[in-house]
């Protein structure tokens, strides 16, 4: 089942004087993956944080707007109640228990499971898209590569059967070529399992391929938004975000 | 008795009294594990333990089984309120804050004990049989053997059930990342309540031991600074290596006593865990992340 998520005029402060987000608006229509583009600092992973409750655990706050997924107010909920709700957050660096094992990572993750599920039909789920954690499941996750452990948040995110996913930076410091691979299971879980998604990605090439919409946000309020085909035409995202210089192509 | 013998009799005492060292440090450590709280209060929290028992068992009337019931329940009773409302306000304030307010609350409880029970030592129903065990010629006192299997079977149980189970698995995640814990549906702060319940029942059970052991004394909270040493050994963080820097302690303690006399009981241990943090600053078993970047 997936889920729309709509932000409205939000605006969040960190320690009561940092303005982190000052008035931005998105929608992820359900079953879509719809990107946020930006600079450093724009306010993309705050938007997140934002929406999975994590404000309050980094002194930040929400201080106007609203945020509903399916309807429903998620301002007021603790982040273990969110996530409850459906909308499981994969934070940026990946940040697996490094020493639990693969398969106690996909244990913890059974907290966020709406209605308990049997843990053998989750955890097989997992295994189906991510054959190589299975070959590791008894390993301690620290000890896997990179592109292992994005596969394990993931991976943890799917045990929950989440409706939404919203994913921070998941091909940091990763190489090309695994990067592809996980973009391409992550539009397999949107596809086969309807799972609505926010992507945050500094690599704005594979965000555009993969997204079907998205916004750019500065200085913490959106500034433009589109298909992701007619951002990738536009002259702007191409220079500063494709690194495409508008002159060489003319 | 010639000193080999001797040597293996002192430490098998001090081994079985290392055991309730090992049952008392759980405690501190599952506390300290999920909160980066260190809890100067546990020796006040046995030692109150024991008065429920007392209370429940002899001043009641009610029989050891029930005055055991009671103690734990009651000892739950204080540890949740002491969470609720001494510590959860102070999350995220400095360490040496939280350490303060745990000494703090460790010398109300010692001063509350002293004015509903009196400073007079109390003598609890013994619950521990006093028939020595022997081990080949090694004569081990029967209440010191006993409370050493008690403990023993309590930590390594905790130890399974931590190791083991979900809950387990939910307190070492909060423990290793808070905000990753709290985006996989963990409520971190219900954790962490968690922890306190179970030092409440390692602290009652080691405080009734303990109490049979010696006599009943708003005092007898003193042994966990023995303890300190204990945790301190096993590395903090480490619920495992409780259980072994106990034993360690334990036997330390009693063979120095012995070998170099009483007063080098206390410090040698102490010396010990120095010396060690030059070498080892995380302890014997405390860990170091293997992240892999």
């Amino acid at each position: 089942m997936a889920a729309a998520l709509e932000i409205k005029d939000l605006a969040v402060v960190y320690q009561g004087a940092i303005h982190a987000l000052t008035n931005l608006s998105l929608n992820v229509p359900a079953g879509t993956i719809v990107t946020l583009l930006g600079a450093n600092g724009a306010g993309k992973s705050t938007t997140l944080k934002a929406i999975s409750g994590f404000l309050p655990l980094e002194d930040g706050r929400v201080t106007h707007g609203s945020i509903t997924i399916g309807g429903q107010d998620m301002l007021k909920l603790a982040p273990h109640m969110i996530v409850r709700r459906g909308v499981f957050h994969v934070r940026e660096g990946r940040h697996v228990f490094a020493e639990m094992t693969v398969e106690e990572n996909l244990i913890a993750s059974t907290f966020a499971q709406r209605k308990p599920r049997p843990r053998k039909e989750a955890f097989d789920e997992v295994y189906n898209y991510f054959p190589i954690l299975s070959q590791r499941r008894h390993q301690a996750a620290g000890y896997l590569s990179g592109g292992e452990q994005q596969m394990l948040a993931i991976g943890r995110a799917l045990v929950a059967d989440p409706e939404m996913i919203l994913l921070d930076e998941p091909s940091l410091g990763l190489a090309p070529l695994i990067v592809k691979d996980i973009f391409e299971i992550i539009a397999r879980i949107n596809r086969e399992k309807k799972v609505s998604m926010l992507l945050v990605e500094q690599n704005a090439v594979i965000a555009l391929r993969y997204a079907s919409y998205g916004y750019v946000i500065e200085n913490g309020s959106t500034v433009l938004e589109g298909s992701t085909q007619d951002l990738s035409a536009n002259q702007d995202i191409q220079k500063f975000y494709l690194g495409v210089d508008a002159s060489d192509a003319a | 008795m010639n000193t080999f013998s001797a040597f293996l009799e002192y430490s098998a005492v001090g081994i079985a009294a290392g055991g309730i060292y090992a049952l008392i440090a759980l405690g501190i450590v599952v506390i300290f594990k999920s909160s980066r709280t260190f809890n100067f209060a546990m020796g006040e929290m046995m030692m109150l333990s024991a008065y429920f028992f007392y209370t429940a068992a002899v001043t009641f009337s009610l029989g050891i089984f029930l005055g055991v019931v009671v103690a734990i329940v009651g000892s739950i009773a204080v540890a949740l309120l002491i969470e609720r409302l001494a510590l959860r306000p102070m999350m995220g304030r400095p360490f040496i804050a939280i350490v303060m307010v745990t000494f703090g609350i460790g010398s109300i409880i010692r001063g509350i004990v002293g004015m509903i029970w009196g400073p007079n030592d109390l003598q609890i129903p013994a619950i521990l049989a006093r028939t020595p065990v022997m081990l080949g010629d090694i004569f081990i006192p029967g209440k010191t053997a006993r409370a050493f299997a008690i403990a023993v079977v309590i930590v390594g149980g905790l130890i399974a059930f931590l190791r083991y189970s979900r809950a387990g698995i939910a307190l070492r995640a909060a423990a290793a990342d808070q905000i990753t814990a709290y985006s996989m549906g963990i409520d971190v702060r219900r954790v962490i309540a968690f922890t306190w319940i179970i030092a409440a029942i390692t602290g009652c059970i080691s405080g009734i031991l303990m109490a049979n052991v010696n006599t009943l004394t708003p005092h007898l909270g003193l042994v966990a600074l023995n303890v300190l040493s204990v945790v301190i050994l096993g590395g903090m963080n480490s619920i495992g290596g409780v259980l072994v820097a106990g034993f360690i302690i334990g036997w330390l303690e009693s063979v120095t006593g012995w070998m170099l006399g009483t007063e080098f009981r206390e410090i040698t241990p102490y010396i010990l865990v120095l010396l060690l943090l030059l070498v080892r600053p995380t302890g014997l078993f405390g860990t170091k992340e293997i992240e892999r970047i």
